[in-house]
């Protein structure tokens, strides 16, 4: 069955582009477009990654970690964090709420799906 | 990347690009006046960042190299270390148009000379706020390995294997975080062939002391790959703070290995022994190693206190149902606020427009079947129909609403134009917004970018006068644009409106005779001296600047305006200032309308536009041959005969009626034979051939299926003010005073006739 990866972010090309790359590599892609909305997605669906911004309107990336990890069925749903280089003081934080894993922005769809096969290859 | 996939991809980026800009142009602004908001700050610095990150996905290194400096400039700023200042935006608002000059550069296009230019113009301000000039502009995505230990591949004492070596030993928090071993196995797996791969489970504990969240695995694994340790190393990338990871490269020295064993938490001996087993080491080699250590092998690693298996399930199943709950209500929570803040649905413009036309259409049919019940008689009927046009109706207003937009929008970007402009005009002008959640139809706003801008624009070049003839004048030094909109019957109207000198009456009106716009002798009023400047070929402008007088002038402002069936007139007063009124319809799709009948046909005359209807009584009648205008109740009423003004054969019939109508400040009657009621009018516009026709603005189709047109009443009043001054004047129906009037709305063709 096709590994299911939600896309957290604000930017709607970001979304469309990761959604190419890794729908082409056989993935289901579940897309949102914050933290409120990505909650809001889960559903109790099986999902095996997720990827998710830092900045964004009315729920920021580091808060929606903490709260996933919150809820039963997603605590070891594991996160991949967007970062820039600028940020290695919210890489840190991420990385205390419980997102272990980071690429850092921006990046070449490829670089994308080498981390996702990292965390969860078919 | 030039699928078509990626294409769409490419499209969403640029459109978020424009969103995202203008957000950030208004944070600026908004910046200006309260620099101490950080939800701007934030915002700002989102939008930078989020094109900067979607741009890298594209390869567009020129804009992430430059967002890159804007986004580190914003960080600063959202951490305080650099204070807003009006400098700072002056050079941050030049930047976020230059991204958007960017972002129009097609990805394969290089930049011409002058972006690069004004793009590193713009960079090393930027950097001057940095606080160093060297800041690395880099577009490139940092490597995501930060530390590489040199490798040793030769030397003496090598081991005799061409494989990589890794010793993987998990940390107990692995699975907790996400990460499944297993999985950076078998991505390891693509890098090269796994040659062989022992699993560890000495760590494992009694089951009863297990914590099955924890993670007890080691793995020794050999690799014949050809990727670089780098590559090897990134595997574990996300592992690394949790995991121990040694990774020996191909012929590394007896000595590494030594070291290796050291480190491990097994024991040196099993793990000489595996090493020997999956080949990595001879048995030479081992006891080589084994010889040259001396200290013996360290200790278990320290795990967290195990749990009782027993004790956790049974702690997990009361814990599981409140945790479960709690993340139930929490979902709940979210979706009903979700529910709260997701008001707004995009939808296609072209989409909207096949749902008006069809509710056109459904409206013509609608009035079809309500004249077949009428006919009919039957009551029941009747009824039916005329819920189902009620309904209609509603369902007309819904759809048009929809197409309705605030103008706010489109108000607030001048906010930008007034800042550039009074810069570069070295004025002081404030805007000042008023009624921008006025809503018009989609198509209006879209149209009336352009001519606002030019009266904009003219109000501030030639409206608002300098600081020192306000100071002269003893006017506040700070000038005043007004934006203003309103509703009004039916119409929308927009104010542009300054507290400048106002327009110099003399100097139009010499000019407009020098122009040969109007004739020397014609009697005006000071409005319609005004309204002159809107006449084809005329500009005030003594001295041409930068900003108007390209050669645009006021005329095509009105053109542009008539184009939407919407009328400018301009008041202004001496030493107060000028205001300009464009009054346009609120929609373009479908109107209230006033069907009337002249001879065999039917007309329409837009609903919002009809005051009243009186009686043409006998004594106004035969009034008629010698003056164009009735007495109504004590007013001047001019009028039109639509039986002679379309030349209709026959004569009218014995009881004709006038329908007073209004346009704007004016009124005049319009003679029909007969008044058939309220109909919703769909229109329909007019094939070119008819552009010429006066008096005409568009036709729709009745429920009979026969043609009606729809009066253009503007300029049926026109017409009717016309030919009363004209009988007035005693200078028949196209006299020169009589044209002089229509300024304002006069076309091209009517000043040529009052010229000669």
């Amino acid at each position: 069955m096709a590994k299911t990866i939600m896309v957290v972010d604000d930017s709607a090309s970001l979304r469309q582009v990761v959604n190419i790359a890794l729908t082409g590599a056989g993935y289901k892609i579940i897309e949102a477009c914050d933290g409120k909305d990505a909650l809001g997605k889960l559903n109790g669906e099986k999902i095996n990654l997720i990827i998710s911004d830092v900045n964004m309107p009315n729920m920021d990336g580091i808060t929606f970690v903490k709260e996933l990890k919150k809820l039963a069925n997603y605590k070891f749903t594991p996160v991949i964090m967007l970062t820039t280089e600028s940020q290695e003081g919210k890489k840190a934080e991420g990385q205390a709420a419980g997102a272990k894993a980071w690429v850092v922005k921006p990046f070449q769809p490829a670089q994308m799906l080498a981390a996702v096969s990292k965390l969860c290859a078919a | 990347m030039t699928t078509p996939n990626m294409d769409s991809a490419l499209q969403t980026f640029i459109e978020e690009c424009g969103e995202l800009l203008q957000q950030m142009e208004d944070a600026l602004l908004r910046l200006e006046t309260e620099p101490e908001n950080q939800d701007i700050i934030d915002a700002m610095f989102r939008a930078a960042h989020t094109i900067k990150g979607s741009a890298g996905l594209f390869g567009l290194n020129e804009i992430v190299a430059f967002t890159h400096v804007v986004e580190n400039v914003l960080d600063q700023v959202r951490s305080h270390t650099l204070p807003v200042t009006g400098e700072l935006i002056a050079v941050l608002l030049p930047a976020s148009d230059h991204i958007a000059t960017l972002v129009g550069v097609p990805a394969d296009e290089p930049l011409d000379a002058d972006t690069r230019t004004v793009g590193n113009a713009l960079l090393a301000s930027l950097q001057a706020f940095l606080g160093h000039s060297d800041a690395p502009a880099s577009a490139e995505a940092r490597p995501m390995i930060p530390h590489e230990t040199p490798v040793y591949s030769s030397g003496g004492g090598e081991a005799g294997t061409d494989n990589w070596h890794l010793s993987l030993r998990f940390g107990p928090d692995v699975l907790r975080n996400g990460m499944d071993p297993l999985s950076f196995i078998r991505y390891l797996g693509q890098l090269g062939e796994i040659a062989s791969l022992t699993t560890l489970s000495d760590a494992l504990p009694e089951a009863e002391t297990m914590d099955p969240e924890s993670c007890y695995l080691g793995f020794e694994i050999d690799l014949k790959s050809d990727a670089s340790k780098a590559e090897i190393e990134s595997v574990f990338d996300f592992v690394r703070d949790d995991a121990i990871i040694h990774i020996l490269p191909p012929h590394s020295e007896i000595a590494r290995y030594v070291e290796l064993i050291k480190s491990l938490p097994e024991d040196d001996k099993r793990l000489g022994e595996l090493l020997v087993a999956s080949s990595a080491l001879t048995q030479r080699e081992l006891e080589e190693i084994l010889f040259i250590q001396q200290c013996p092998g360290q200790q278990q690693p320290q795990m967290c206190p195990p749990k009782r298996l027993g004790e956790l399930l049974v702690e997990n199943q009361v814990v599981q149902r409140e945790v479960v709950d709690s993340a139930l209500d929490k979902q709940k929570q979210v979706k009903e606020h979700k529910f709260q803040e997701s008001r707004l649905v995009r939808v296609q413009a072209d989409k909207l427009d096949n749902l008006i036309n069809l509710v056109g259409e459904l409206v013509i049919a609608g009035a079809g079947a309500t004249m077949l019940a009428q006919r009919k008689g039957d009551g029941a009927l009747i009824e039916a129909n005329s819920l189902i046009s009620r309904l209609v109706e509603e369902i007309r207003d819904g759809a048009l609403q929809l197409r309705m937009v605030q103008i706010g929008e489109t108000f607030s970007r001048f906010q930008r134009v007034v800042r550039d402009v009074s810069k570069e005009l070295g004025k002081d002008i404030e805007l000042v917004i008023t009624g921008a959640e006025t809503e018009l139809d989609k198509a209006v706003v879209e149209k009336i970018g352009d001519p606002l801008t030019h009266l904009v624009r003219n109000s501030m070049d030639h409206g608002i006068e300098s600081t020192e003839r306000r100071e002269a004048a003893g006017k506040p030094v700070k000038g005043k644009l007004m934006l203003n909109a309103y509703h009004d019957s039916g119409s929308i109207v927009i104010e542009v409106g300054d507290d400048g000198a106002g327009l110099n009456r003399d100097k139009i009106l010499q000019k407009a005779i020098e122009r040969g716009i109007v004739s020397p002798n014609a009697n005006l009023t000071d409005h319609e001296i005004y309204n002159l400047i809107f006449e084809a070929g005329f500009s005030t402008a003594d001295a041409v600047s930068n900003l108007s007088g390209r050669g645009v002038g006021m005329d095509v402002v009105r053109r542009n305006i008539e184009a939407l069936r919407g009328t400018v007139e301009l008041d202004s007063t001496p030493g107060e200032g000028t205001i300009v009124r464009i009054r346009l319809p609120l929609t373009l799709a479908i109107i209230d309308g006033f069907l009337v009948g002249v001879g065999e046909s039917a007309y329409v005359v837009p609903l919002e536009m009809v005051l009243e209807c009186v009686e043409l009584s006998d004594l106004d009648r035969q009034a008629l041959e010698h003056r164009a205008y009735i007495n109504l109740r004590g007013e001047v009423l001019p009028f039109v005969r639509l039986h002679d003004h379309f030349e209709i054969a026959g004569n009218g019939s014995r009881r004709e009626n006038i329908v007073v109508v209004q346009y704007g400040s004016h009124k005049a009657g319009l003679v029909v034979d007969r008044l058939m009621g309220e109909f919703q009018t769909v229109i329909k516009p007019l094939g070119k051939m008819f552009s010429r026709v006066k008096g005409i603005s568009g036709s729709t189709i009745l429920g009979t299926g026969a043609v009606a047109l729809i009066l253009d009443v503007p300029s049926l009043i026109q017409q009717a003010a016309a030919s009363e001054a004209g009988m007035n004047g005693q200078a028949g129906r196209n006299g020169d005073a009589g044209q002089a009037t229509q300024v304002g709305n006069g076309s091209a063709d009517r000043t040529t006739a009052s010229v000669h």
